[in-house]
């Protein structure tokens, strides 16, 4: 099933032990994938209107709270 | 109560995790961005009935989730049943010597069902656990892995990735005190 131009491709040089514990870890191709997908929008800029969205929140609290 | 410094700073640094949760659900950035944008005024109006010291990020989360899932149904749109698509599957060809590039996964990700796709992100991205994320998704812990185990299947058949596909059901069951409950 599984050929040597696979294992190469895939860096498994511990075939299953380590991916066995943790299919989704860093020696399985789609657990990197998915890390490095998530990582990249992670990262990416917060536009400003989310921090403008918490600040009128929170001025309209002080507001209500003066009432 | 009024909403303290804390909880504004911490619904501020969990941003970004919300965004990239948001768009693996949308699939779409502004509807993405809009999404967080109803999650953070739910959280902040329920604030009070969040408890310091528990999990933030998780109740975010649901929160989000929750939404994303009554934005669809106001639209009338069905939530994709995991077991009735995908008949057709859209081969992607890794560019060379098994290396995937970033946009064939992605393409992958989108092909999933909603169900599949969050329970994957949930556990192999986010950094829950099995316990969290079935909380995160009001279902049982077995479901999540059921999800996570045939998400991880179909993304290895869309990607004909061979050679980590014959994990038995000892690998799945190896998973439930798995190493992602940081």
């Amino acid at each position: 099933m599984k050929s040597m131009k696979d294992s190469l491709a895939l860096g498994a040089s511990t075939p299953r032990a380590k991916g066995s514990a943790d299919p989704l870890g860093v020696n399985s191709e789609i657990g990197r994938k998915l890390k490095q997908y998530y990582d990249e929008l992670v990262s990416d800029d917060v536009p400003d209107r989310f921090a403008q969205l918490l600040s009128q929140l929170e001025a309209a609290e002080t507001t209500r709270k003066g009432d | 109560m009024a909403v303290t410094p804390e909880f504004k700073r911490e619904l501020l640094a969990t941003i970004p995790s919300l965004r990239a949760f948001a768009v693996s659900l949308t699939q779409n950035s502004d509807k993405a961005d809009d999404l967080v944008q109803e999650t953070l005024v739910k959280a902040w109006d329920k604030h009070e009935s969040f408890q310091m010291g528990t999990n933030l990020k998780a109740w975010l989360f649901t929160i989000l989730r929750n939404e994303f899932y009554s934005q669809m149904r106001k639209r009338g749109r069905e939530i994709q049943d995991s077991e009735g698509i995908m008949t057709e599957r859209l081969a992607v060809h890794p560019s060379q010597h098994g290396k995937l590039d970033l946009a064939d996964f992605r393409g992958a990700l989108e092909q999933l069902p909603e169900d599949q796709r969050e329970a994957i992100i949930l556990i192999g991205a986010s950094g829950f656990s099995y316990e969290e994320a079935a909380e995160i998704c009001n279902c049982a812990v077995g479901t999540i892995k059921s999800r996570v185990s045939r998400a991880r299947t179909r993304l290895q058949d869309i990607l004909q990735i061979t050679g980590e596909a014959d994990y038995g059901p000892d690998a799945i069951s190896s998973q439930v005190m798995g190493s992602n409950a940081a």
